[in-house]
């Protein structure tokens, strides 16, 4: 479980987050929501352990962010961002041994070889896994980058009694990507709650946001707006609110969705 | 990548062996020739194991006190200058940064060239023992701020921008090469005075004290960055990508600019500014082989050790009984390929470089 507590962050003066406190619910699609400026980043930033908060805390499982080490931390969680750019043609395989860094020295292991082929193998990018990853489009350098964070923290103990608890991050990972990129990787992203992991996703489309999302956090220039356990909860006035707009909820049989208008 | 691990180890043997003939040759090769026999006996005889013979004594002494010096400042220059445009280039995250492009070696000649001609006739000459302290720390303090001055120009906002870099490039090397000629213009001692010996390069001045210095400052850096192959490589994703991988990306950083500079700032205290060598030696082994820097690091110190013994061959015999320096050399091979790869970078419109 990840919770923050009490955060406080400053840049230059201006108060970014303002005594915000969080429980992301572990095994659960947590979102995170907001306008732009509300401090979405930020709380990912201050939760990955990217940024040090000016006041509060941090806790994994209970523990303070700061008691684990840099490699401790990232056996544990991993970070998928927007859109990772290499200038080097390194291979699409190369990339994602990466995410084994964390874990092995010098020369991976045999099993570090198999994770990173099951990663490719889940996002379906086993036939690229020898291109240079500059030369693949945006869309499947975000299924590399995928499988280099699943790789990372890849739980590859064989009983279930023996994983320890794993945290994926979202940063707006499908803003640069077509429709069909966008729902295969949160596909990925929603299986892995099936393997003691957590996500929290910072989504850009309300509408997927609400499909996917278990738990939810509104964010509100600075400040937790609302704490929501399920879409449901999440009002019209909420959504007008919060947004500026002006917000319709229609029915496609039996699922809603919401459309927006000034 | 158990194969590709063997395959590196391949190339890095390869390229070992063929320095080792490089060497050999440029041992043999210039305004005395020496034959492997001849080598063989001076080398048995200084060693004790061969009894001395008077008539060697003057080839013995070329070949000690002129040869082998040069033969391994030059080696020792080639593998910094690799190294360091590998760290570079893994550091700003682009292909096309070098020393020289960067103002690292402009800035070690200012630092160097302010003890030589300064010092000289003062207990800071560098013929004194602290003068030959006074010459690294200085030539290391201007290649540390002429490197910082364009590393903060050039990745401002998280990124590394490749014009401003250019710009920031040219500008503090015209500061530092407008100070290197001023001193160069005021100086009584000959060597200072040579102005082509602070832009071109010249191996010729080479001795035991510059190679010792360069050996130490080599190899102590080389050691350091050794095992920096993995964190290098997570850099390319980038700053944030890197620390979330629980490399410590700040300390990198600074670790390798120091290391950088302290290799860069001896050799060019000692040898004057050699350009483009370490633009084309990693490039060359990441067309070759691999971007991977566990790679890049071992095989650019061989190969640019190699290159660097290559040109200084040419330099000897090309134009005899007269040399070129070898700045000249490397700016006629290197400058086209540093064209070709600003262009092909942009036909590719990575916007990493350009945005």
């Amino acid at each position: 479980m990840v919770e923050l507590s009490g955060v406080t962050y400053r840049a230059g003066g201006a108060l970014i987050l303002d005594d915000v406190s969080v429980r992301f619910r572990p095994g659960k699609f947590n979102v995170i929501l907001g306008p732009n400026g509300a401090g979405k980043s930020t709380v990912l930033r201050i939760a990955t352990g990217l940024a040090k908060p000016n006041q509060g805390t941090v806790r994994y499982d209970g523990q303070p962010i700061e008691s684990f080490n840099t490699t401790a931390l990232a056996r544990m969680r991993a970070v998928l961002s927007q859109h990772v750019e290499l200038a080097f043609p390194l291979p699409a395989a190369d990339v994602v041994m990466m995410g084994r860094y964390p874990h092995y020295d010098r020369v991976p292991t045999p099993q570090d070889r198999d994770i990173v082929r099951r990663a490719l193998e889940a996002v379906g990018m086993t036939d690229k896994r020898d291109q240079p990853y500059p030369t693949l489009s945006g869309g499947e350098q975000q299924k590399i980058q995928l499988a280099r964070v699943l790789a990372q923290i890849w739980n590859a103990e064989a009983t279930v009694a023996a994983r320890s608890p794993r945290y994926l991050f979202l940063d707006e990972p499908t803003s640069s990507l077509d429709v069909h990129y966008q729902i295969h990787l949160l596909d990925i992203a929603r299986t892995l709650l099936d393997h003691d992991c957590t996500v929290v996703a910072i989504l850009h489309d309300l509408n997927v946001a609400l499909e996917y999302g278990q738990h939810f956090v509104l964010l509100e220039r600075g400040r937790v707006a609302l704490d929501a356990e399920d879409a449901g909860a999440i009002t019209q006035g909420d959504i007008e609110r919060i947004f500026q707009v002006r917000a319709r909820r229609l029915d496609d049989g039996g699922r809603g969705f919401w459309r927006f208008s000034l | 990548m158990g194969e590709e691990r063997r395959s590196f180890a391949g190339t890095h043997i390869t390229l070992a062996i063929l320095l080792i003939v490089a060497v050999a040759a440029s041992a043999g090769v210039g305004a005395f020739t020496f034959t492997p026999a001849q080598m063989y006996r001076y080398i048995g005889q200084s060693a004790g194991f061969i009894p001395a013979a008077a008539s060697d004594a003057l080839g013995r002494n070329v070949f000690f006190q002129l040869r082998l010096p040069r033969v391994l400042m030059s080696a020792l220059t080639g593998a910094v200058l690799g190294v360091s445009g590998t760290l570079m280039q893994g550091l700003f995250r682009n292909p096309i940064v070098e020393p020289g492009l960067a103002g690292t070696s402009a800035g070690a000649a200012f630092g160097a060239a302010l003890v030589f001609v300064l010092g000289s006739g003062t207990m800071l000459a560098f013929t004194t023992v602290a003068g030959s302290l006074a010459v690294p720390l200085l030539a290391f303090g201007g290649a540390f701020a002429a490197t910082m001055i364009v590393y903060r120009v050039a990745s401002s906002f998280r990124k590394v921008n490749v014009f401003t870099l250019l710009l920031a490039g040219i500008a503090v090397n015209a500061v530092c090469g407008a100070g290197t000629g001023f001193l160069s213009y005021i100086a009584r001692d000959p060597q200072a005075r040579n102005i082509t010996f602070w832009n071109l390069g010249t191996f010729t001045t080479a001795n035991w004290r510059g190679v010792t210095l360069v050996a130490v400052c080599f190899i102590v850096c080389f050691v350091w960055t050794m095992r920096s192959g993995k964190a290098l490589n997570a850099l390319m994703l980038g700053e944030d990508e890197a620390s979330l991988l629980g490399f410590d990306t700040d300390r990198l950083i600074v670790r390798l600019l120091v290391v950088n500079t302290v290799m860069v700032a001896a050799a060019t205290a000692m040898v004057g500014v050699i350009a483009f060598v370490g633009l084309v030696v990693p490039h060359v082994l990441r067309m070759l082989r691999s971007s991977d820097y566990t790679f890049l690091i071992p095989a650019s110190a061989l190969l640019g050790a190699l290159a660097m013994e290559v040109i200084d061959i040419v330099a000897r015999v090309v134009i005899p009984p007269a040399e070129l320096p070898v700045g000249i050399i490397t700016a006629v091979v290197g400058a086209p390929v540093f064209l070709w790869i600003l262009l092909r970078e942009k036909r590719q419109g990575s916007e990493g470089f350009y945005g």
